[in-house]
């Protein structure tokens, strides 16, 4: 243990000692609530619970100032940049991006090119990863901007931490989380076109079905399905019961951009509503995040994130990337190809933890296959030095221990950039690992930013 | 210069009663330096209110619902059109140079491409398109039933045999191979009493036409409907609704004169 890390796992344990002691009584609590996550394997459905731990990670005011800072600026940055792609693409001509990056990405969606979303806004709710290093810096992992998911545990774990031990919260100064739901209103209402704040479910059977609905309450806004929404007019209704129609306004839509409008992306969307892109076209709707977002969180893109910080803003990065090299240059393949068995590999088409391979892992035959395989399509891949994180402790069976964990932020953009100030920590629980994304086993903890 | 009138129908029929059915038609043709619409009129039954945009690829979108159940859904643009070929569209996106879902070649594509390539210059897009064009018209049958909307160029190409759309889809897949950008052109030509498919690509700095499945260029006889990466973009018309009906009819009759 470093002396960081020491200081960190005191610092925490002090200020939660008696939730420890309620760990047990929490997680009840969060069973109780229905907190789970649905996952597929094998095709089979499975929800889970999503194990709670409650030591809580605990960030300085410092250092969450900092982060702010550098989020806001990585957001608006990604917000040019997505306005840039789907109009002018002035970033392409001036050669920073080459052209290939983006159109050969599955996230570019050429049916969007054209459309101006209300204000302009792209992504109103980021979940940017992050992990400290051991060295006490923040270094981005990766950008979520299609429909990031994750703010609902923490929100919930608090409240019920609240009311399993009180004490923690009179005592320190942990800035209140309970403003997310103030702050997500505020990002609909500011772009909406008229009418009612819904949020769109695939339904029960989705991996964050309790999220949906946890939001749509703390919000006001109605939880719908596809079955009762219509396009008419080019504006988006809801059915009422009796047989009127309530016109909608925003919509926070929780599935993918494929399955949008069966009229415009994938024919056979029985999720999707028809004609809605019509509706969002119109201006008639906001629509949250808006569709064709996955061009700027392709994880071959991150790369070029900081190049468009400075471009459009003509900031420094205050936030660094994880050292990253795109086999794509000639210079950095055969770097990537010397090193291969000390860096990490990402294909740039997974996401959810899925498709991510650490060299030191493999045996000569998968490496040399590996190095094949980047050879024959250097774009698909980025390939990552393997960065030594703060370890945080967890509570294992009674004993503290220490894993991985990384901190997704949620920024959201309205009228304003603003950073919530609590977030979504996920831990490996497997002491190896250092995947943590919730369908891989992993678990949470709360987020606590302290006020000073 | 040349002035044409054109008139295109639809007739969707039913053999059960649907309600909730959406629906996007892309038959108004689209303004361009080639081509001004000079007259129109559009007639959908049963009588429904619509909306009217342009989408990403610069063609206008009918949008419209229909609650109540009904069993056809007819659609008729009659109009008078200006189309002239010494001006050329010069609309561009960069998406146009890159493989798309029904154009994306496989492995028999790139063989294929991989024995012929060196038989014509990249740098020459002109030479290129005819010299594709002319050696899909040797070795692809023009067949009726083979293929459906549907159907890949990958899957043309094992089959052999197809109709316009899938001459074009092969040809903007032979094209973009080059790295010359190709887009699918739907439409009216002659007169054939269906809707037509073509292809544009990129040369210099505007499109030109050819139509493959006739190995010709295109002439003021072509009018364009629609326009995109492939025909996923260009569908005249997509709907969906609800309902029991077990089968649905489709019958198209064009005239350009």
């Amino acid at each position: 243990m470093t002396h960081t890390e020491i200081r960190q796992a005191e610092e925490a344990q002090s200020l939660f000692t008696e939730a420890i002691g309620n760990a047990g009584e929490i997680n009840e609590l969060l069973r109780r609530y229905g907190v789970k996550f649905g996952i597929y394997k094998n095709g089979v459905f499975k929800e889970q619970f999503f194990p709670f731990d409650p030591i809580p990670r605990v960030i300085p005011a410092e250092d969450f100032h900092l982060i702010e800072k550098g989020l806001v600026q990585r957001v608006n940055a990604l917000n040019k940049f997505l306005f840039d792609m789907y109009h002018e693409k002035q970033i392409v001509r001036d050669g920073i991006i080459p052209e290939d990056f983006i159109y050969l990405s599955k996230g570019y969606l050429a049916q969007c090119e054209g459309i101006t979303p209300p204000g302009e806004i792209y992504s109103h709710i980021s979940g940017i990863d992050l992990v400290q290093g051991k060295d006490g810096a923040w270094y981005i992992l990766e950008d979520n901007l299609r429909i990031p998911s994750g703010a609902s545990y923490p929100l919930i774990a608090r409240e019920l931490t609240r009311i399993a031990c009180p004490g923690a919260f009179a005592q320190h100064h942990i800035t209140d989380n309970r403003n997310y739901a103030e702050l997500l209103r505020d990002t609909m209402e500011h772009v909406n076109c008229g009418g009612i704040r819904a949020i769109l479910t695939p339904g029960r059977y989705n991996a964050a079905y309790f999220e949906h609905s946890y939001l749509a309450e703390l919000t006001g806004a109605v939880l719908v399905q596809n079955d009762e929404l219509f396009v008419e007019d080019n504006k988006l209704y809801q059915r009422t019961y009796n047989g009127g129609k309530t016109q909608i306004g925003v919509l926070y839509r929780r599935i993918s951009d494929e399955y949008l409008d069966p009229l415009t992306f994938y024919p056979g969307s029985v999720i999707g509503i028809p004609n809605l892109m019509e509706a969002y076209r119109s201006g008639n709707l906001g629509l949250i995040n808006a569709p064709g977002n996955g061009v700027a969180d392709d994880k071959g893109i991150y790369y070029f994130v900081p190049k468009m910080i400075r471009y459009y803003l003509g900031e420094e990065p205050i936030l660094q990337n994880a050292p990253t090299y795109l086999p794509f240059y000639d210079e950095d393949r055969q770097y990537v190809l010397d090193r291969l068995d000390t860096l990490v590999l990402k294909d740039v088409s997974e996401a959810g933890g899925y498709g991510v391979v650490f060299g030191s892992d493999l045996t000569k035959e998968q490496l040399s296959e590996l190095r094949d395989t980047i050879l024959a399509e250097p774009r698909r891949f980025i390939a990552q030095e393997v960065i030594d994180f703060l370890d945080l402790p967890i509570l294992d069976n009674g004993r503290t221990v220490l894993r991985k964990a990384d901190l997704r932020a949620f920024v959201l953009t309205g009228k304003e950039t603003k950073v919530w100030a609590s977030g979504l920590t996920r831990f490996s629980r497997n002491p190896d690992s250092f995947v943590v994304n919730s369908s891989q086993g992993g678990g949470f903890k709360d987020t606590w930013v302290l006020s000073r | 210069m040349k002035q044409i009138t054109f008139s295109y129908t639809t007739k969707l029929t039913f053999d059960d009663d649907v309600h909730d059915h959406s629906f996007a038609l892309r038959i108004i043709p689209p303004d361009s330096p080639v081509q001004k619409l000079l007259q129109y009129d559009l007639h959908i039954t049963p009588l429904t209110q619509y909306c009217q945009t342009v989408d990403a690829f610069g063609n206008h979108v009918i949008s419209g619902y229909i609650n109540e159940p009904h069993r056809f859904l007819d659609f008729t643009i009659k109009g008078r059109a200006e189309v002239d070929l010494s001006q050329s569209r010069t609309d561009f996106l960069p998406c146009y140079r890159y493989p798309s879902e029904l154009t994306k070649p496989d492995a028999s594509i790139q063989a294929f491409f991989a024995d012929h390539r060196t038989a014509c210059d990249s740098s020459d897009p002109a030479a290129c398109a005819a010299f594709w064009s002319e050696l899909l018209s040797d070795t692809l049958r023009y067949e009726k039933g083979v293929t459906c909307s549907g159907t890949t160029a990958a899957e043309v190409m094992a089959a052999g045999a197809g109709v316009c759309q899938d001459f074009s889809h092969l040809l903007i897949s032979f094209l973009r191979l080059h790295g010359i950008p190709a887009r699918y052109m739907a439409g009216l030509a002659y007169c054939n009493g269906e809707t037509h498919a073509w292809v544009e690509y990129w040369n210099a700095d505007h499109w030109e036409g050819i139509d493959p499945s006739n190995n010709c260029p295109v002439s003021e006889n072509y009018l364009v409907l629609s326009q995109g990466r492939d025909f996923a973009d260009c569908s005249i018309n997509r709907g969906v609704m609800l309902g029991n009906y077990t089968q649905q009819m489709q019958l198209v009759r064009s005239v350009l004169s």
